[in-house]
C-alpha cells in the first residue's frame, strides 16, 4: 500500500466533488430553489445592514464602506465552511442513529472521508455576493491595488475561513458526547453574525471571549485590519493566520477524538 | 496455517448509568455517579482460518455486534488479545481497513447519489486497487450476477435487494482477506436471499475470502456455513461444525399427525399421554418433538394409534432453526 499524502486526498476530493456535482445537476429544481433561497437570505442580511447605516453614519469610528468591507470579508471567509464542511450539520443524526459507523471502515482519514461526502453548492452564491461587496467597498475606500495586497487578502481570507471551519467542526463534534447538540451548533452558527462587526464595539469581557474562546473576531475583524488600516495593525492581526491554523487543528483533534471513541448503537 | 483472526479471552465492558424513574429520577441522574459495569462480551476465545465461512449467531443483544466492532477495530477490548491478519485492529485501524470488507444489511456504505460504477471507481482509488485487479474483479462479478443494469443506477434508486447486492460486491472489490457480513439478507424476498447466498458462496470459493456472517436467518446458515459460533449474554455457547449441532441435544425428530376432530383439544390430551415431549398444534397438524434417546418414533406412533384414528402422518428432521432456538431458550447444559 502506498502512502496516502496530501496529493492523494486532493485528487480523491476532486473526483468525489465532480461526481457529486454531476448528480446534483440532475436535480435542477432543487438546485435552483436552494440558490434562490440563499440569494434572499443574503439580500435580507444586507438590507438590515443598510437600514442600520441610514440611522448611524459610523459605528465606533468605522464608516459605512469600512463596515461594508468587513461584512463582505466575513461572507467570503464563511464560504469554505459552508461549501466543504456542510456535512457537520448532519453529524448528530448519523451519530444518534448509529449510521456514523459506516464511515469507520475505510482506510482513509475519517474526518476527510466524512466531510468529503457533501459539497454544498449554495455557498457559491454567498461567495459571489461577498466578493461583490468586498470589491465594491475596496474601490470606494480607494485602497489601491498591488499584487502584495492581493496576496495578503488571499492569505488572510483563507486563514480566517479556517476559524469558522474550526468553530463549526468543534460545535458539531459535541454530538459525540451529548445527545441534543443541535443547540451548540446553532449557537456557533449564530455567532458568525457578530463576526460582521468590529470587535471594539463590545465590552472588554466579550472582546476577550470573542478573541480567545469563541474566536469569531478572527473571521473578519482582525484579518481585515491588515487591509483596511495598514498603519495601525495590531499584533493579533498579524498572528491571525497562526490562530486560524491553531484553532482548526484543535477542532480537528476534538472531532477525531470523539469519532474514534464512537461506539455506535446496537443493531 | 496461521489464523486470520485470533481472539484470546477478550472481554468488553461498558459503563452504564443506573437510571432512576420519573422526572425527579432523571434530575438525580444528572449528578449520579452510580454506574454499573455491563459485560457485553465476556471472555471469548476463537480462531478463524483463511477461507472459512463462520456463522456468528446469538439472540438480539448477545454481543455479536460488539465482537464484530472489536474485530474491525472500531472498539478496543477491555481485556484480552485480538489479532486480525496478525495485527491489533484497534491500534492499526486504517491498515486493518485495507484488509477487511464490511457490510451492514441495513446501512449502505455506498455513495447515495452516485451510480454504482462511480462508487466502485472511488473505492478503486481509496483502496488503491490496480487496474488489472479491478478489471479482474469486474469480470468475475459479471460472471456471477447480472450487474449491467445496476452499474448505471444511482444507489438511492435501488431496491433493498439490489443495494445489498451492490454493498456486498463493493465489500469484496479490494479483495480483502476477511469480509464481515452483518445480517446481509435482512428484509429481502426469497429469491433475492437465494441470489445473495449464491454470490457469497461463489466469492468465498473464488477468492478464498474468510467470511464472518451474523444472521438471524437459519437459511443463510444452512446454505453457507460449515462452522457456527453461538454466543449469548456475551458468553460463548457453541463453536463447532454445524453437523455436530443437530446431535447436540440428543437426537430429536418431529412427528406430525393428523386426526379427526378438534386438533387443539386432541393435542392437550396427547400432551398428557406423553408428558416428556413437547406437543403443539396448528390448523392441520399436531406436532410432537420426540427425543429418540427416550423412546423411538415407532413406539410413540404405536402409542398414539392405539387410542385414536390417525388419518395422515409426517416425520420431520429437526431444523437448524429449532436447535438454535433451543439453545437460545435453554442454553447449553
Amino acid at each position: 500500500m502506498k502512502r496516502k499524502g496530501l496529493l492523494f486526498y486532493i485528487k480523491l476530493y476532486c473526483k468525489i466533488l465532480s461526481q457529486d456535482l454531476k448528480s446534483k445537476m440532475s436535480y435542477r429544481a432543487d438546485f435552483i430553489i436552494s440558490t434562490i433561497g440563499m440569494i434572499f437570505t443574503n439580500i435580507a442580511g444586507f438590507v438590515s445592514f443598510w437600514i442600520m447605516f441610514r440611522n448611524f453614519s459610523s459605528i465606533n469610528g468605522w464608516g459605512y464602506h469600512e463596515m461594508l468591507f468587513l461584512y463582505g470579508f466575513s461572507l467570503v471567509s464563511l464560504t469554505p465552511a459552508q461549501c466543504f464542511f456542510d456535512n457537520n450539520w448532519s453529524l448528530r443524526n448519523y451519530v444518534y442513529t448509529g449510521d456514523f459507523i459506516k464511515y469507520c471502515f475505510r482506510p482513509i482519514n475519517l474526518f476527510f472521508y466524512y466531510q468529503s461526502e457533501v459539497f454544498d453548492v449554495k455557498g457559491l452564491g454567498q461567495l459571489a455576493f461577498g466578493l461583490g461587496t468586498v470589491i465594491y467597498s475596496w474601490i470606494k475606500l480607494g485602497l489601491g491595488f498591488t499584487p502584495l495586497m492581493v496576496l495578503k487578502m488571499t492569505v488572510f481570507l483563507l486563514t480566517a475561513s479556517l476559524v469558522m471551519i474550526a468553530l463549526q467542526t468543534a460545535a458539531a463534534a459535541t454530538c459525540f458526547w451529548i445527545n441534543n447538540s443541535f443547540y451548540v451548533l446553532d449557537l456557533a452558527y449564530k455567532f458568525r453574525d457578530y463576526a460582521k462587526y468590529p470587535i471594539t464595539i463590545f465590552s472588554p469581557v466579550f472582546r476577550t471571549i470573542f478573541t480567545f474562546i469563541i474566536p469569531i473576531a478572527f473571521i473578519s475583524y482582525y484579518p481585515s485590519l491588515v487591509i483596511l488600516r495598514p498603519d495601525e495593525v495590531p499584533l493579533l492581526s498579524w498572528l491571525s493566520p497562526v490562530f486560524g491554523i491553531a484553532f482548526f487543528y484543535i477542532a480537528y483533534r476534538i472531532w477525531m477524538f470523539g469519532a474514534l471513541k464512537y461506539n455506535g448503537t446496537g443493531s | 496455517m496461521a489464523p486470520v483472526i485470533d481472539i484470546k479471552n477478550i472481554t468488553k465492558e461498558f459503563k452504564v448509568l443506573n437510571r432512576r424513574e420519573g422526572l425527579a429520577g432523571s434530575i438525580k441522574d444528572l449528578f449520579s455517579r452510580d454506574y454499573k459495569i455491563v459485560k457485553a462480551v465476556d471472555n471469548i476465545t476463537m480462531s478463524i482460518g483463511q477461507g472459512e465461512i463462520v456463522g456468528y449467531l446469538g439472540p438480539n443483544g448477545a454481543g455479536k455486534s460488539t465482537t464484530i466492532k472489536m474485530m474491525t477495530g472500531v472498539l478496543e477490548p477491555t481485556s484480552g488479545e485480538i489479532l486480525v491478519n496478525g495485527k491489533l485492529p484497534y491500534r492499526n485501524r486504517s491498515k486493518n481497513a485495507q484488509n477487511i470488507g464490511v457490510v451492514f444489511g441495513q446501512r449502505s456504505q455506498l455513495w447515495w447519489a452516485l451510480p454504482l460504477v462511480e462508487s466502485f471507481k472511488l473505492l478503486k482509488d481509496i483502496y488503491q486497487i490496480s487496474d488489472e485487479q479491478y478489471d479482474g474483479m469486474m469480470k468475475l462479478y459479471q460472471s456471477l450476477v447480472d450487474i449491467e443494469p445496476l452499474l448505471h443506477k444511482p444507489v438511492r434508486q435501488m431496491s433493498l435487494g439490489q443495494r445489498t447486492l451492490s454493498d456486498i460486491l463493493a465489500a469484496f472489490l479490494h479483495d480483502p482477506k476477511i469480509v464481515f457480513l452483518d445480517e446481509p439478507t435482512i428484509g429481502l424476498d426469497v429469491s433475492m436471499k437465494a441470489k445473495i447466498r449464491t454470490l457469497i458462496h461463489a466469492l468465498n470459493k473464488e477468492k478464498n475470502t474468510t467470511v464472518i456472517l451474523t444472521t438471524h436467518d437459519m437459511g443463510d446458515v444452512d446454505a453457507l456455513c460449515r462452522r457456527i459460533v453461538i454466543i449469548d449474554k456475551g458468553r460463548m455457547l457453541y463453536d463447532n461444525d454445524i453437523s455436530h449441532l443437530k446431535g447436540f441435544f440428543g437426537s430429536y425428530r418431529t412427528l406430525k399427525i393428523r386426526v379427526d376432530g378438534d386438533l387443539s383439544k386432541e393435542s392437550a390430551v396427547i400432551a398428557k399421554e406423553f408428558p416428556e415431549f413437547k406437543v403443539s398444534a396448528d390448523d392441520e397438524w399436531i406436532s410432537l418433538l420426540v427425543d429418540e434417546e427416550k423412546s423411538t418414533i415407532m413406539d410413540v406412533f404405536t402409542g398414539l394409534q392405539k387410542k385414536r384414528r390417525i388419518s395422515d402422518m409426517q416425520l420431520e428432521e429437526i431444523s437448524t432453526e429449532d436447535v438454535i432456538r433451543k439453545i437460545y431458550e435453554e442454553g447449553v447444559k
